[in-house]
């Protein structure tokens, strides 16, 4: 996390990005990684509807407080899987017309990649496939609360 | 087979036959996130007798113009997948520009615990 963070205060140095969560498997993810950026930075969430919730396709379920354009705007996702979630934000929030839009995830599982054209910038690790909870991941609404991650078998 | 649905990214002419529900919930999932898609649009040879007649050939259940992926669906048990595999390798060695993607069964129990869907039976 730490390095997660350097990082971002090195390519961010001298603006003030906006780290925009994707409700609600990232939050103990965002909260780390805003606590180890040494700058100036905002935070704002998003929260999209689940599959099967509705017919009429992925929608927001609460859209963010902040304005983007001109912002320098960096995703943060626990875990980026087939990348179709961060595909629609993506598509969502570039029209919005930020400065810069970049990705950072916590995990990634790039070989179950179906969209391959996101702006994934920071990730802190590749795992393996296999489910987890603990750390933000749920099943069933629960375990999130786990401070670390626990493989379900 | 249930019955299809009114699809919205879907960019085929015909409506689509799926073989299995499997291959229907992808479809879903794929249109909900508003990823265009096709479905077995393309057939490719993988190999002709003497004849020039065609052999063996495969057809990828889905195709994502955007990404120019194709996607081959399979719900078989990982014994009966090998045929499949088999096919999988010819085709990457035979065009290996064409970026395919497999899903195995357990990747369907992924999604299936992720968003609730049925397993096909």
């Amino acid at each position: 996390m730490r390095e997660l963070g350097a990082e971002l205060a090195r390519d961010y140095e001298g603006r003030e990005p906006l780290l925009v969560g994707s409700l609600k498997a990232c939050i103990p993810f965002i909260c780390d990684l805003s606590r180890a950026i040494p700058m100036h930075h905002n935070l704002d969430f998003i929260e999209l509807s689940d599959y099967g919730e509705n017919n009429d396709g992925i929608r927001f379920l609460k859209d963010l407080n902040a304005e983007i354009d001109g912002r320098d705007v960096v995703l943060c996702d626990a875990v980026i899987d087939t990348g179709l979630t961060m595909h629609y934000l993506v598509r969502s929030l570039a029209i919005r017309n930020p400065a810069s839009l970049h990705i950072a995830a916590l995990f990634e599982r790039p070989y179950r990649r179906l969209v391959d054209d996101l702006p994934v910038r920071y990730v802190g690790f590749t795992i393996p496939d296999e489910f987890f909870v603990g750390y933000g991941f749920e099943l069933q609404e629960r375990y999130r609360n786990l401070p670390d991650l626990r493989l379900v078998r | 087979m249930p019955e299809t649905p009114d699809f919205q990214a879907y960019c085929g002419s015909e409506p689509p036959r799926f073989a299995n529900p499997a291959e229907l919930e992808y479809a879903k999932i794929l249109d909900w996130y508003g990823i265009p898609w096709l479905y077995e649009p393309t057939t490719f040879v993988l190999e002709r007798d003497e004849d020039g007649r065609v052999t063996e050939a495969f057809s990828p259940d889905f195709y994502l113009p955007d990404q120019d992926l194709y996607l081959e669906v399979t719900v078989m048990k990982q014994s009966l997948v090998t045929r499949k595999n088999r096919k999988l390798r010819k085709l990457r060695q035979q065009y290996p520009d064409v970026k395919i993607k497999l899903f195995y069964e357990r990747d369907f129990e992924r999604l299936a615990a992720r968003f609730g869907l049925r397993k096909a039976s």
